[in-house]
């Protein structure tokens, strides 16, 4: 029998899920959309990895990450729910142990966590909006009729990327439309757009943060080489992505899973697992909390959003 | 009949009506507590890059006169804090409200002669011997509930009933509203101190420390910072906070020149509002072995922006990680507790734990 | 001899003529930033703080362009005119983040009208430093100070003249460092007088009067700069066609003090809101609107 452990990392965009064994390798992953529906997705990324989990593993710890992670973690009862940031900063350390500075561009969020001698030290996420972000650099690739995957490719292609106005996604949208009405080649715009986003991510997650080799570059605009290129080419460093980039935080927290284990046994069988929850407005008050109530099984495990307490 | 109401600020709304109450014959209006109606009504008149506090105060002010007061207070100063009280005024003429705002504080000063005579408008048997008086007693009570607060939170997170300190303090409050001379407040001051400080705690020495500075309204306003302090004391954190209404009146203006000397090497001169008392605080933090400092200001709050990029390079020196918070009327919470969260790992990992 | 660099931007717009002349009567070398373009608006972002205003972003941009060109930079600070004349808590700071920011050596003086420190004690603190003897500096400071106040003389006559103009009349309420500068109002001003627009400049009428008839429209008001803005509103009462608003974003004082001064007049307004994103092609558009309907030309 070998001792295997769950990370699950539940975006906006996509839920990543890894079964890791006590040395940190990694038995199977999955990566699938998360399409606004957490519960969903999981009872999918759950099937999936339950086909491809070999016989003999036993599940003895389960760990949620991401912006869905109380819930998943309900769902789950996972032994140890975490923020994003340290997860990934856990699951990054696994396999760099060196790692300086992690610069991470996700969906909807991006931040740098700048790590010495193996602990964090200071880190920053994104204040103003989604702009400079995965969900931003994908609309603007439907606007220019290309595919996400391509985009990165496209902007190797130029020599001379045009200059976008890319702090606000409004402004950057109008901005593009009036370069590609004037009639600047597709790529360089493209690579306009790339280079756009490496500037306003230093200028804002990354201001007044001291970025120092090694690099590692994650998050899923990290598959983008056109961002990779003028990462490089502004820090002056090589920057590091690593083939399993985009499951690092689901690999932190089934490293933090099993550090901190119970002793327990977990199963994977949800089809048999009611939950839902319920959203309802609290009138008790003024401040008319939006309560989200949770059911698992039909027994309420848990409420949120209540700013008094009483729930 | 004149019906008076006044902004909510943490608890100070209880001295306020104390003195209020004392030393005016008219009906006093407790405004309803801050809740998310007042600040979608202060935003909705506000303009559109004003800082927080002002659509704070302006939602409580229409609160209030749903309630039916018809003469409000407002006061403050240091940046553009003292000019809230005009447009405000005007803001609530034009909606078709009818009421006098009497400002304590204008062009950076408290004129009483004014004051008195605007006090004397609304109520003709004001007296100015009473209004001493009251004063007096309100201004040591605040410095009590100052104390007594500090000594809460540098404990109430490693507390072993939960909820102990909440409602002794809520008991004190309420003691206080019913004191009628300074004796009686100077014993009951006393008496809850003692009862605080019977209150089990289980503290280690190690526990970590987090200094909160920043700009003064929403420091001091838990609503408007998203109960940052109960957030960080269920994590079983000591915090250190350096502003209250008691520094704000009768220490901060001794204390510039000492913390002005402290901070040498970093600036020169005084800035505006609270940025150079945020600066040389600091620098305090991270020479006394803090673990973190979290700064926190309203959107658009030019003296603590200014004072940002020297605070930073102050920690970096020192190597003590700071958080940003700047908060608007619709920053999402969960992006709060998520930064909140990675914090204290973070800070938890520092120490090797 | 030593090289003074002097940023353009914010300071620039008050004292940039009596510098001009200090230095040039002192025979000191002195450069000057060019006008705001996109390099200098890119080093300002760089270097500046997310939420600063568009004036202090652009500032901080100039000067990072001077670091390398010069010996000294000049950078003042100024507090007050006295206890009713406050500044923007920018002009308290900025000395104290360029300083903090950049690795120069400044030339700083401080004007704090409540703590009797004068533009005069502070030109002749720098004249010091830069080994100027205090009888020459006098001599200097006298020389600048009345070169200054014929060529203010006149600009406010010219500006004031306006008034009688028969085309239509705008008052434009904003700071020198936003009107002039040449990626915030510079494109407004050259919209305005193609399309035959006469404007009258807030910040060149005569501040004595504009600062005191600001009290009709606010009494609380304590900032030095923007009561000599709202004042210009009463001196000019009756004669204009129009108002237009111009701040950098965020502002403090505008976002209050425009606020009422808008809720106060009789006039039709705009206000325009400017940051480092904005494109002229929409300021174009309510420009044209605005002016369109003051000419009443939608009517005919």
């Amino acid at each position: 029998m070998r001792n295997c452990y769950l990370g699950v990392d539940i975006g906006s965009i996509s839920t990543k899920g890894v079964i890791i064994d006590e040395e940190n390798n990694i038995i199977t992953s999955c990566y699938i959309w998360t399409e606004g529906n957490p519960v969903k997705a999981v009872r999918n990324l759950i099937r999936n990895i339950k086909e491809e989990i070999p016989e003999d593993c036993v599940i003895k710890g389960i760990g949620t990450t991401g912006s869905a992670r109380k819930l998943i973690g309900l769902m789950l009862k996972a032994n140890i729910v975490k923020n994003e940031i340290t997860a990934h900063a856990v699951g990054t350390l696994t396999f760099y142990p060196n790692v300086r500075t992690i610069l991470e561009i996700g969906g909807q969020d991006s931040k740098i966590i700048l790590i010495r001698n193996g602990i964090i030290t200071n880190y920053a996420m994104n204040t103003l909006c989604a702009a400079g972000t995965g969900s931003f650099l994908s609309s603007q690739a439907k606007r220019l009729g290309l595919d996400v995957n391509e985009f990165g490719k496209y902007a190797l292609k130029s020599k001379n990327p045009v200059k976008i106005a890319a702090r606000c996604t409004v402004f950057a949208e109008s901005d593009l439309v009036h370069k590609a009405q004037v009639g600047y080649p597709k790529e360089d715009i493209v690579a306009g757009l790339c280079k756009s986003i490496v500037l306003n991510y230093l200028n804002n997650v990354g201001k007044g943060k001291k970025i120092e080799a090694p690099i590692i570059f994650q998050g899923g605009v990290s598959k983008n080489e056109g961002v990779v290129k003028y990462f490089k080419e502004v820090l002056n460093e090589d920057i590091i992505v690593d083939k399993n980039s985009h499951l690092m935080g689901a690999i932190g927290i089934a490293v933090l899973a099993r550090k901190n284990k119970v002793g327990k046994t977990y199963s994977l069988e949800l089809s048999n697992v009611k939950f839902d929850t319920k959203a309802m407005e609290c009138t008790r008050c003024s401040n008319n909390c939006e309560l989200l109530k949770i059911y698992r099984n039909n027994e309420l495990v848990d409420s949120w959003g209540s700013k008094c307490g009483k729930y | 009949m004149n019906k008076l109401s006044y902004p909510l600020m943490g608890d100070y709304h209880i001295p306020a009506k104390f003195l209020l109450s004392h030393v005016l014959k008219i009906d006093i209006i407790t405004p309803p507590p801050i809740s998310n109606k007042t600040i979608e009504l202060g935003t909705k008149y506000s303009p559109e890059f004003v800082c927080t506090p002002f659509k704070y105060t302006l939602g409580t002010m229409l609160e209030s006169i749903e309630k039916g007061a018809n003469c409000l207070v407002q006061m403050g100063g240091g940046c553009r804090y003292g000019y809230y009280g005009e447009v405000q005024a005007q803001i609530l003429s034009d909606l078709g409200y009818n009421v006098t705002l009497i400002n304590l504080v204008t062009k950076g000063k408290t004129d009483i002669k004014r004051i008195v005579k605007e006090f004397k408008k609304i109520d003709p048997k004001f007296s100015r011997l009473k209004a001493l008086y009251y004063t007096f007693i309100t201004l040591k009570m605040v410095k009590y509930m100052d104390h007594v607060d500090e000594y809460i939170r540098s404990n109430i997170g490693f507390e072993i009933e939960k909820g102990a300190f909440e409602s002794l303090k809520f008991k004190m409050l309420r003691d206080f509203q019913k004191v009628k001379s300074y004796r009686e407040l100077h014993r009951k001051y006393h008496f809850y101190l003692k009862e605080f400080k019977n209150i089990k705690v289980h503290k280690p020495d190690d526990c970590l420390k987090i200094g909160i500075i920043g700009e003064l309204y929403t420091i001091m306003e838990p609503f408007s910072n998203y109960f940052l302090e109960k957030e960080l004391a269920q994590n079983h954190i000591e915090i250190k906070r350096f502003t209250n209404v008691h520094y704000l009146l009768f220490e901060k203006s001794f204390k510039i020149r000492k913390y002005l000397k402290d901070t040498k090497k970093y600036i020169k001169y005084k800035m505006g509002a609270d940025a150079s008392d945020n600066i040389a605080r600091t620098k305090y933090l991270c020479e006394h072995k803090y673990d973190g400092i979290i700064h926190i200001k309203s959107s658009f709050c030019t003296p603590e922006i200014g004072a940002m990029p020297i605070i930073n390079k102050i920690a970096n020196n020192y190597g003590v990680p700071v958080l940003f918070f700047s908060f608007d009327a619709n920053t999402s919470e969960t992006g709060i507790k998520t930064r909140l969260e990675a914090f204290y790992d973070m800070l938890e990992m520092r120490r090797g734990k | 001899m030593d090289k003074v660099g002097i940023p353009r931007g914010i300071f620039y717009y008050y004292y940039g003529d009596i510098w001009k002349s200090f230095f040039d009567y002192l025979k000191i070398p002195y450069i000057i930033s060019p006008s705001t373009n996109k390099e200098i608006m890119l080093l300002g972002t760089k270097y500046s703080n997310d939420e600063m205003c568009l004036a202090l972003k652009t500032y901080l941009g100039h000067v990072s362009y001077l670091e390398d060109k010069c010996d000294y930079i000049l950078v003042p600070r100024i507090d007050n005119f006295g206890l009713d004349n406050q500044t923007c808590t920018n002009f308290l700071s900025a000395y104290d983040i360029v300083q903090n920011t950049f690795n120069i050596k400044t030339l700083n003086y401080n004007i704090d009208l409540e703590k009797h420190e004068t533009l005069k004690r502070g030109l002749i603190k720098i004249g010091k430093i830069l080994n100027k003897k205090h009888s020459e500096l006098v001599k200097a400071y006298k020389y600048a100070m009345k070169k200054y106040k014929e060529k203010r003389e006149s600009e406010i006559m010219l500006n004031f003249n306006k008034l009688n103009s028969s085309k239509v009349k705008i008052l434009l309420i904003s700071h020198p460092y936003n009107t002039y500068d040449d990626l915030i109002g510079k494109d407004i001003i050259k919209y305005l007088e193609k399309n035959d627009v006469e404007i009258i400049f807030s910040d060149k009428l005569d501040e004595n009067l504009t600062n005191k008839l600001s009290e009709r429209i606010s009494k609380d008001l304590y900032f030095k700069y923007s009561k000599d803005n709202i004042g210009a509103l009463e001196l000019t009462k009756g004669k204009i066609n129009g108002v237009i608003f111009l701040s950098a974003f965020p502002c403090g004082p505008d976002s209050l003090v425009n606020e009422l001064a808008m809720r106060k007049i009789n006039l039709p307004y705009i206000n325009l809101v400017l940051d480092d994103n904005s494109s002229f092609t929409g300021t174009e558009t309510r420009l044209e609107s605005f002016v369109d309907m003051l000419k009443g030309d939608i009517h005919e």
